[in-house]
């Protein structure tokens, strides 16, 4: 009885301080962003208006937070769907194939987690470049040197999708190298046996390697969704700045636009608790759609 | 024994952990940034007060506002903690949102941040209009008899149009268009001096493979506009927009500007666009140091922030006033000036407002002007570098000066005066808006401000 009491007094001793921090920094920030998007309040005074849910009506009718919300589900779907099958497909030809040069691939692929989203803006800003990019320049090849360039990050109906290039670049190497951890472990004797039955490579990825790391796609899924909230920010924010005139703009830079640019941080506050609500619910319908029972070998 | 040791040791761990996140205003000094405090001699009529001063860093340097602070030390024997930062807003931001405000600030209007404006809407900022009768400090003229007519009592620095200056006026620039001189002396073209010589112009550059016109991000084009509305309009007519008149946008005057500014648009190198963000748009400008387009509309700061740009032979900065709408016609050139304020729930308000009189001394003007950052103080153009004269002297040579902002408001959820009027731009310029959509945009936006009207 004496060592329980103990024991349970070391544990609490310990689990405390992380305890305590993240209920500080996670917790109470969090509460305060649902309260204050009650409020109508400019960030610095004293005079703060209640207004319930004035900020919510408003938001559904303002056709740039739908701009926004857009453009933020577009980047969602179309960045994961194409990071995470290329991030596949290379894990596993690396990992299964006999490729020269393997480890080379490996570090060549996870280069850009290591670079900043600001320094990886800046080299797309200057592929894409209309004058002197290597985009255009490359292009120039097959359109002719006098053909009128493409403006990448200039007309907004391609700005979007040159975004997406560098969200891919960048996020493909983490996934690759999560994926290839986990196909490794998947015992080489169910490719023999796969092999001897004469079925292909691709029969193989379709039927072996993908339901044994299934776990790991889940969980990276819901990873990447939530994180590319973020990240599409940092992009937009490095590349556009939600330019050419709100052709970019995501959930998090309009929120940071009214927050701060137009003085209406309770607004901004609301925009908070739709991102907030919207990647929970995002995460809870990605978790039961990829439900499966787990394979085990 | 142990037990309590170990009970002991994490407390003092989460003590050590926690200890970092509490700021005790006593003995920490501001975090980032650069902070410089000294001691003054115990003399003077201030000795022993302090004043935070916080000031923004741009093109003109910090070295300025250090020599400046030093030269107030030793004459009134208080302490000032200076805090410099080129991002200033998020630097003291987070100890304004605690409610610890710095006492005086010099930060302007037009910011991503936005801060003088929220504050505004507010109604944070201490009232300034007794510094205009106060003594400068040392002197004994008022501050208002040494600041240029037409700087105080206006939009910017009364911002709720009640006699009531809440912002003073600090270094200013005329805002206009730049070109490169030497282009035009090389191919013996003529400056253009109407909005219809311009077009012919623009067609002749054409031949040449120049555009016309380029800007370095679309909020660029905020004292363009302005510009442009009191060319079209007349001061009173501009005064009026600037209130937000109903139906002002569909007038015969406003819609001479758009005309003017959708024409410009399809005159406009196509890849300004692209470029028109905070990170490459000194691509926009390099435009006009490498002659592929003639025109931009900039402040004279931009010889400095292009320095050490590499640039076409000959070339030669150029600066007008926007061209007249007809021949003799009237033409404007904006006064950008920054702005200096004190927070409402500034401690020390007293001292702040003689440090304000003393930032129009003729020993601080003489300070600054080394920089070239120019108050509105007569004469102080004389200082200047020869280049530097030939921008201020726009207004001696016959251009008008506009001087004002949009009217305060309360702030209105999803709606910007500055995304509608300048932003527009981007989209004419790639084709996917017309005029018509831009007149839509800033009558929407103008709606909806006027009724959150202060």
């Amino acid at each position: 009885m004496q060592k329980n009491k103990a024991r349970s007094r070391f544990i609490v001793a310990c689990v405390a301080p992380a305890v305590i921090l993240s209920f500080i920094f996670l917790v109470v920030p969090t509460f305060n962003v649902f309260r204050m998007s009650l409020y109508k309040w400019g960030g610095y005074s004293p005079n703060k208006q209640f207004v319930g849910f004035d900020n919510f009506v408003k938001l559904f009718n303002d056709a740039k937070f739908f701009q926004s919300v857009r453009n933020s589900i577009l980047l969602i779907v179309i960045v994961t769907i194409i990071t995470i099958g290329f991030a596949l497909v290379f894990a596993a030809i690396l990992s299964r194939e006999k490729l020269k040069g393997q480890n080379f691939f490996r570090v060549i692929f996870y280069i850009p987690n290591i670079l900043s989203v600001v320094v990886i803006s800046a080299i797309f800003s200057a592929i894409y470049d209309s004058n002197y990019g290597m985009l255009n320049s490359f292009l120039s090849i097959f359109r002719g040197a006098d053909a009128e360039p493409v403006y990448w990050l200039g007309d907004q109906k391609i700005v979007i999708y040159s975004i997406v290039g560098a969200m891919v670049w960048q996020a493909i190497g983490y996934y690759m190298v999560m994926y290839m951890a986990s196909m490794s472990s998947i015992s080489e004797s169910l490719y023999e046996s796969a092999n001897l039955e004469g079925a292909s490579r691709i029969r193989q990825f379709f039927s072996i390697t993908i339901p044994l790391i299934w776990t790991n796609i889940r969980t990276t899924l819901t990873f990447f969704i939530i994180s590319n909230i973020n990240m599409s920010f940092l992009f937009v924010k490095a590349m556009t700045n939600g330019g050419p005139d709100g052709a970019t703009e995501v959930f998090l830079s309009y929120m940071y636009k009214q927050a701060y640019t137009n003085s209406t941080y309770g607004y901004g506050m609301a925009i908070g608790v739709v991102v907030f609500s919207f990647s929970f619910a995002l995460s809870a319908i990605v978790n039961a759609v990829t439900k499966r029972e787990t394979l085990e070998f | 024994m142990k037990k309590a040791l170990s009970i002991l040791l994490a407390a003092g761990m989460l003590a050590t952990a926690l200890a970092g996140c509490g700021a005790s205003s006593s003995s920490s000094a501001p975090a980032a940034g650069s902070t410089s405090g000294s001691t003054a001699s115990a003399e003077g009529e201030y000795a022993g007060q302090t004043l935070k001063v916080a000031a923004i860093e741009t093109a003109y340097g910090t070295q300025m506002w250090e020599d400046v602070v030093a030269a107030f030390e030793a004459k009134t024997g208080a302490t000032v903690e200076l805090t410099t930062d080129k991002n200033l807003e998020d630097v003291i931001d987070p100890s304004m949102k605690a409610g610890d405000f710095p006492d005086v600030v010099h930060l302007a209007m037009g910011r991503e941040k936005a801060m003088p404006e929220t504050l505004i809407k507010e109604d944070a900022l201490e009232d300034l209009t007794d510094v205009l009768s106060m003594n400068v400090l040392g002197e004994d003229v008022t501050v208002g008899e040494k600041i240029i007519p037409g700087f105080t009592g206006n939009n910017t620095t009364d911002p709720y149009g009640d006699g009531h200056t809440y912002l003073m006026p600090m270094f200013y620039s005329p805002c206009g268009l730049f070109y490169d001189a030497g282009l035009f002396e090389t191919k013996g073209w003529e400056v253009p001096e109407t909005w219809d010589e311009m077009w012919e112009l623009a067609e002749t550059a054409k031949a040449d493979g120049i555009s016309l016109f380029s800007y370095p991000t679309a909020g660029y084009l905020d004292a363009f506009t302005y510009a442009m509305m009191a060319e079209a309009g007349g001061q009173d007519m501009f005064n009026r927009a600037l209130n937000y008149e109903e139906g002002i946008w569909e007038t015969p005057e406003m819609t001479k500007m758009f005309d003017v500014l959708t024409k410009l648009a399809s005159y406009t190198d196509p890849s300004v666009p692209s470029n028109a963000n905070g990170d490459n748009f000194t691509k926009n400008q390099q435009l006009i140091l490498d002659d592929k387009a003639l025109f931009m509309p900039n402040g004279t700061w931009v010889v400095g922030e292009m320095a050490d740009a590499p640039r076409a032979e000959n070339f030669k900065w150029g600066f007008m006033a926007l061209p007249a709408l007809e021949e003799g016609g009237d033409r404007y050139s904006y006064t950008f000036f920054e702005q200096c304020w004190v927070p409402a729930g500034a401690e020390n308000k007293e001292l702040a407002k003689v440090f304000i009189s003393y930032l129009y001394s003729d020993e601080a003007a003489d300070i600054f002007a080394a920089s070239n950052a120019v108050q509105p103080i007569a004469g102080m153009t004389d200082a200047l570098s020869e280049e530097n004269q030939l921008f201020y002297a726009v207004y001696d040579n016959g251009a008008k000066a506009a001087i004002g902002t949009f009217a305060a408001t309360d702030p209105v959820e999803g709606v910007n005066m500055k995304d509608a009027m300048c932003f527009t731009m981007d989209s004419v310029v790639s084709g996917t808006k017309t005029q018509e959509d831009w007149v839509n945009a800033v009558s929407t936006a103008s709606d909806a401000l006027r009724a959150a009207l202060k």
